[in-house]
């Protein structure tokens, strides 16, 4: 605020002109910050990517957790880590494997594109890494793929 | 006391009345800067364009040309700027110009066409004869920012998003204005001792809410933006006022200007699409890069012309002096004045003749303070 | 050079009002016809309550920064033409409204470090030699303060703190061409959370800027200058020990 003492006689109707936008006002948002994120409507490579990092971070936290709770199952002994590996090998739970693959590539190739663009490494090819990191993890996914719902598992 | 308008006048003469002791509000209806002063094309006169024909006016633009530079440093792209002559006609203008200077005291230096091409290298290589002149540019908004923020900083209350409805008027004399807050969409009424019309082009119509007159006519210009910054110092064109004979860089763009013709309602001025393709032919033949140069922006601005309404028709006829008017000398209305005509580059020199005249009225005693005061930064107009 | 009528729909809002509401009206624009003057249009003719901040027409002031169908724009150059269906336009981001599409611009100001020099040295046409008595050319700063790159930043979206792109990619021209500035003072700025290193390269910065002045590029150039440099102010250990009488190296 003015560090402006105040003044005597002020004229009434300057005071409540004054008054009236002394507060600070709304900041317009369409959506919550962290939920903003994931908005990439209008938005370029640069977002898509900060998204993706996010989702595929949130994902491999949430993945780590679940993890952990699946071993914890060996603690049970080994029925429970039995019944595990039943499912394990399920089409549907391959396809969670690949769903992992993917994250930890995203996050992985992003995650060196942001080291490099981060460290002021090529700042102006930002772009071009991140399609290229991107196709390059799309070959390396494609690959596991067939490799995991090929063999065993 | 009130100002009404919140342009350059406005601004300058909210500041020089602040220092002399006023106790200042200013109101615009909309952002500061965003009547006329904030679109033209930057330049800040030397006055040479004036020298033949309206010496009023070039001895005020050199003044202030050399004040401003003083008191707010660090606004200015000080280049200089040419005068150019590309033909015969232009050539037979040189000496009357150059008089014209000498006597206005505008310092030029007459260069051959070489030397010229190595200050601007895209000028016309046809050039016969280039002028160089104190011409400067500057940023139409952010200058004149700074007389608000050092007003502010003073004390003044600067009220803008607040349009005056009416001029509050009893008995022959005006005590304040009738007042629309456009923040809350709330009525409300502003007392004042003196009401000042500092509106430019809209001063006819805020002083008929007095029931006055003043004989102002609203003439607007269009100018032209195009991509590339194609010189860094004005070029002008070497010859009395014409369309399109201007070319002012402004960041990494580059503005052509400007043509000029009437109308009433400085609110709906338009961009004819002729004047903007002379703009295009006028400003190539100064800089031939003008022509292919992508597009950016095409706009019109209207300057408060004054004159009375059988003076002209074009505009460019009347004069580019300014005038304050005190209406209880002309018109018998008692605490209103109006300032108006004038341009971007005497803001400072307007608001000075206006305080004196306010000063008086008001029964203040102090001088003028405003050619020694260096402003404060523009940023500062948005300080909370 | 087709006429036609668009339908532009508004962010409205004044002080005292609940939420904000939407309003739409119907203008007619022909093939030039920008954001700009169509919001004008509106506040002529239809309703002049409208709010909208705007001064040179011609991307140099910064003042008609708005979101038109979510993008960050400037008002006066976007033309109705580009934009496709219905034209929703909204106040920029992440800055307090003051009313309508009026943002309050104070604190976009008070990010950035003082004090602000806005001249700079141009690289225009080099080949060309200023005249006499004139050592360089010179030209504003690209930067036109308009506050896209702030509005599309996302981690602004989410920290208020954060001293935004433009004040960072400010302080990195300042130090490439320092006019008088304290390089020391402005790296030491620079290098704080809410400075330097909140940013998450989202590039949408550069992407919204309107003068090409690439803060996202400035930022990375920024973080160069400061991981090769040793900040003392950190340190809370000195990495010599102190000298046997006792004062430290």
């Amino acid at each position: 605020m003015s560090e402006r003492s105040p003044r005597q006689g002020r004229d009434a109707g300057v005071d409540e002109i004054l008054e009236g936008r002394r507060e600070p006002g709304p900041v317009a948002r369409k959506l919550p910050g962290p939920v903003a994120w994931f908005d990439i409507r209008g938005r370029s490579t640069g977002h898509l990517a900060f998204s993706l990092n996010r989702i595929t971070g949130l994902g491999l936290v949430f993945y780590l957790y679940l993890h952990l709770l699946v071993l914890s199952t060996l603690l049970r002994g080994e029925g429970s880590w039995n019944g595990f590996l039943e499912i394990a090998t399920t089409p549907l739970f391959l396809g969670f494997d690949v769903l992992l693959v993917f994250g930890l590539l995203v996050h992985g190739l992003n995650g060196t594109r942001l080291a490099l663009v981060g460290s002021g490494f090529v700042p102006n090819r930002q772009k071009a890494l991140f399609w290229s990191f991107m196709i390059f993890g799309a070959i390396v996914l494609v690959y596991t793929a067939i490799h995991v719902f090929g063999s065993e598992g | 006391m009130l100002i009404v308008g919140g342009g350059g006048t406005g601004g300058a003469l909210a500041h020089d009345l602040t220092l002399r002791g006023a106790r200042v509000v200013l109101v615009e209806r909309g952002e500061f800067t965003s009547g006329t002063t904030g679109r033209h094309h930057g330049l800040l006169h030397s006055g040479a364009r004036y020298a033949v024909n309206d010496k009023e006016s070039a001895l005020e633009c050199i003044e202030e040309n050399t004040l401003l530079r003083r008191i707010a440093p660090g606004s200015f792209e000080e280049n200089d700027g040419l005068f150019v002559g590309l033909t015969d006609e232009d050539m037979a203008y040189l000496p009357a110009f150059l008089e014209g200077c000498e006597d206005t005291g505008i310092p030029t230096q007459v260069l051959q066409p070489d030397e010229a091409l190595r200050l601007e290298p895209m000028l016309n290589p046809v050039l016969k004869v280039a002028v160089r002149v104190p011409d400067a540019t500057m940023d139409a908004m952010r200058m004149p920012l700074r007389f608000f923020a050092t007003a502010k900083a003073n004390g003044a209350d600067l009220l803008n998003w607040v349009d005056v409805i009416d001029i509050d008027l009893a008995g022959g004399v005006v005590s304040g204005a009738t007042v629309r807050d456009q923040v809350t969409g709330r009525q409300t009424h502003i007392g004042a001792d003196l009401v000042v019309n500092a509106t430019g082009p809209w001063s006819e119509q805020v002083a008929r809410m007095a029931g006055v007159d003043v004989p102002i006519r609203p003439s607007p210009g269009v100018m032209l933006a195009v991509r590339g910054r194609l010189c860094n110092m004005v070029v002008n064109r070497l010859h009395a006022s014409g369309d399109g004979d201007i070319v002012v860089p402004q960041r990494a763009l580059s503005i052509v200007g400007t043509s000029s013709w009437v109308v009433e309602d400085p609110d709906d001025l338009g961009v004819p699409a002729d004047h903007v393709q002379r703009m295009i032919d006028e400003g190539s033949m100064l800089v031939p890069a003008v022509r292919e140069a992508p597009f950016r922006s095409a706009w019109s601005a209207a300057r408060p012309l004054i004159g009375s309404r059988d003076d002209a028709d074009s505009g460019r006829e009347l004069s580019r002096t300014f005038k304050t008017i005190d209406h209880a000398v002309d018109d018998g209305v008692e605490g209103f004045v109006t300032i108006t005509g004038g341009k971007g580059t005497t803001l400072r020199g307007m608001a000075e003749v206006c305080a004196d005249v306010v000063s008086r009225k008001l029964g203040l005693d102090m001088p003028c303070a405003t050619r020694e005061t260096v402003l404060l930064p523009h940023t500062a107009a948005y300080a909370a | 050079m087709s006429d036609a009528v668009r339908t532009l729909r508004v962010h409205r809002f004044k002080r005292g009002d609940d939420a904000p509401r939407v309003e739409e009206h119907l203008v007619p624009a022909h093939e030039g016809t920008t954001v700009l003057e169509a919001l004008r249009w509106i506040q002529l003719q239809e309703d002049p309550t409208l709010g909208l901040r705007h001064s040179c027409f011609h991307a140099s002031c910064g003042t008609c920064g708005v979101r038109v169908n979510g993008r960050e724009r400037l008002a006066c150059v976007t033309r109705l033409s580009d934009v496709e269906g219905a034209v929703i336009v909204d106040p920029i981001a992440n800055l307090p409204v003051l009313h309508d599409l009026v943002v309050d611009m104070a604190a976009f100001v008070a990010r950035f470090p003082q004090p602000h020099p806005i001249v700079r040295e141009s690289e225009f046409l080099p080949e060309s030699s200023p005249a006499d008595g004139i050592d360089d050319h010179e030209r504003y700063e690209d930067c036109i303060e308009c506050g896209l790159c702030l509005s599309a930043c996302p981690v602004a979206a989410t920290d208020d703190t954060y001293v935004g792109p433009a004040a960072l990619a400010y302080a990195q021209r300042m130090i490439e061409e320092s006019r008088g500035g304290d390089r020391e003072a402005l790296l030491h700025w620079a290098d704080q959370d809410a400075g330097a290193w909140r940013c998450h390269a989202a590039f949408e910065c550069t992407e919204a800027c309107p003068s090409d002045v690439r803060p996202a590029q400035r930022i990375m150039a920024l973080r160069r200058e400061l991981r090769g440099r040793r900040t003392d102010h950190d340190r809370a250990v000195p990495d010599r020990p102190a000298t046997v009488t006792g004062a430290s190296a």
